[in-house]
């Protein structure tokens, strides 16, 4: 099952990664990386030199991209950018909020479950039934 | 007559609310279901991290910081070898999309696959056919070269390490597979959450 390989279509498409160093390397062994004619990565290394602008520009560039499916963000970066992460709506690509080594992944904070935790809300109910 | 027909119409009309109310409960299990499988794959996911980030530490620790930092990274074009193929569904109630993984599959393996998978279908026609004794070489060896090819790629892109590498840094490397096939499954489940949930959402404004 590990060997088996699956052809991509004409709609390939790549998973771009905002997290720490560990993280990109490891997704790196996995042959995820890609560089292209113009030397842009489809990642972003976050380290505590890295600016809240700077992941905001590459949060919004990786979304706009066209040949982006999946997004890799690490949820204590998603915090940072929390607004622009929450405010994003659209089904491709997909933002997926991952744990890191020193935050674990906390549901509580995760942009899809956010959008969808009214419905088990006791005043959303109440106030549907008025 | 009239009777009768008044008579009809509003046990069409009850059975038409009922069948909206089970169908706003189906919607209503299948949301539910995938909130629990999210989360379901998101504990797995961590726990694949976490073993990832392990293997990572061992090889740092065998091979050396120097050896395994982000200023090694191959920034020279290249393709990614692992992609991904995005399939979206229509129909009249929902747009759901699909995501497939494409590991190592770069455009030699693109083309060993293809002359596999028709080998492989005509296997299965002359299996049917005739004794199951009977060896097809031709097929066990185009698989044996697509399991190369693909070794050759992990070979690859663990070579940017260096040429010995440490025997953690290739466990390190099947735990983030394994980790980019659970995050692929949970890109689905979420595209079916948000997809149920637009119905859910449909589904209590017409009842109200």
């Amino acid at each position: 099952m590990a060997n088996r390989v699956q052809i991509p279509g004409r709609n390939s498409a790549l998973i771009a990664m905002i997290a720490d160093e560990d993280t990109i390397t490891g997704f790196l062994l996995a042959g995820v990386g890609n560089v292209d004619l113009r030397r842009k990565t489809n990642y972003l290394i976050v380290d505590s030199k890295t600016t809240v602008k700077q992941i905001e520009d590459t949060f919004k560039e990786f979304t706009a991209r066209e040949d982006i499916a999946i997004v890799l963000i690490s949820q204590y970066v998603a915090n940072m950018i929390r607004l622009l992460v929450d405010s994003y709506n659209k089904p491709v690509p997909a933002i997926l909020e991952i744990p890191s080594k020193d935050h674990p992944y906390d549901p509580t904070h995760d942009s899809v479950l956010s959008r969808v935790k009214y419905l088990f809300s006791a005043e959303s109910v109440a106030s549907e039934r008025r | 007559m009239g009777q009768e027909e008044e008579k009809g119409c509003s046990e069409n009309g009850v059975e038409s609310k009922e069948e909206e109310q089970d169908e706003q409960e189906n919607n209503v299990l299948r949301f539910l279901d995938s909130l629990d499988s999210y989360l379901v794959l998101m504990d797995s996911l961590s726990s694949t991290l976490r073993q990832g980030w392990m293997e990572l530490a061992s090889a740092r620790h065998s091979m050396g910081a120097s050896r395994l930092n982000s200023a090694l990274f191959d920034l020279k074009h290249h393709n990614a070898a692992t992609s991904l193929e995005v399939n979206h569904h229509d129909d009249t109630t929902m747009q759901q999309t699909y995501f497939n993984l494409c590991k190592w599959a770069s455009p030699d393996t693109q083309n060993l696959c293809s002359k596999e998978t028709k080998l492989e279908e005509g296997e299965l026609l002359q299996r049917k056919a005739s004794s199951p004794q009977i060896r097809h070489r031709g097929a066990s060896r185009s698989s044996v070269t697509v399991d190369d090819q693909v070794q050759k790629e992990r070979s690859k892109s663990l070579s940017v390490f260096g040429a010995l590498v440490s025997p953690k840094l290739r466990g390190a490397q099947l735990s983030f597979e394994t980790a980019l096939e659970t995050l692929v499954e949970i890109a689905n489940i979420r595209s079916s959450i948000l997809c149920t949930h637009d119905q859910v959402q449909e589904g209590m404004k017409t009842m109200t």
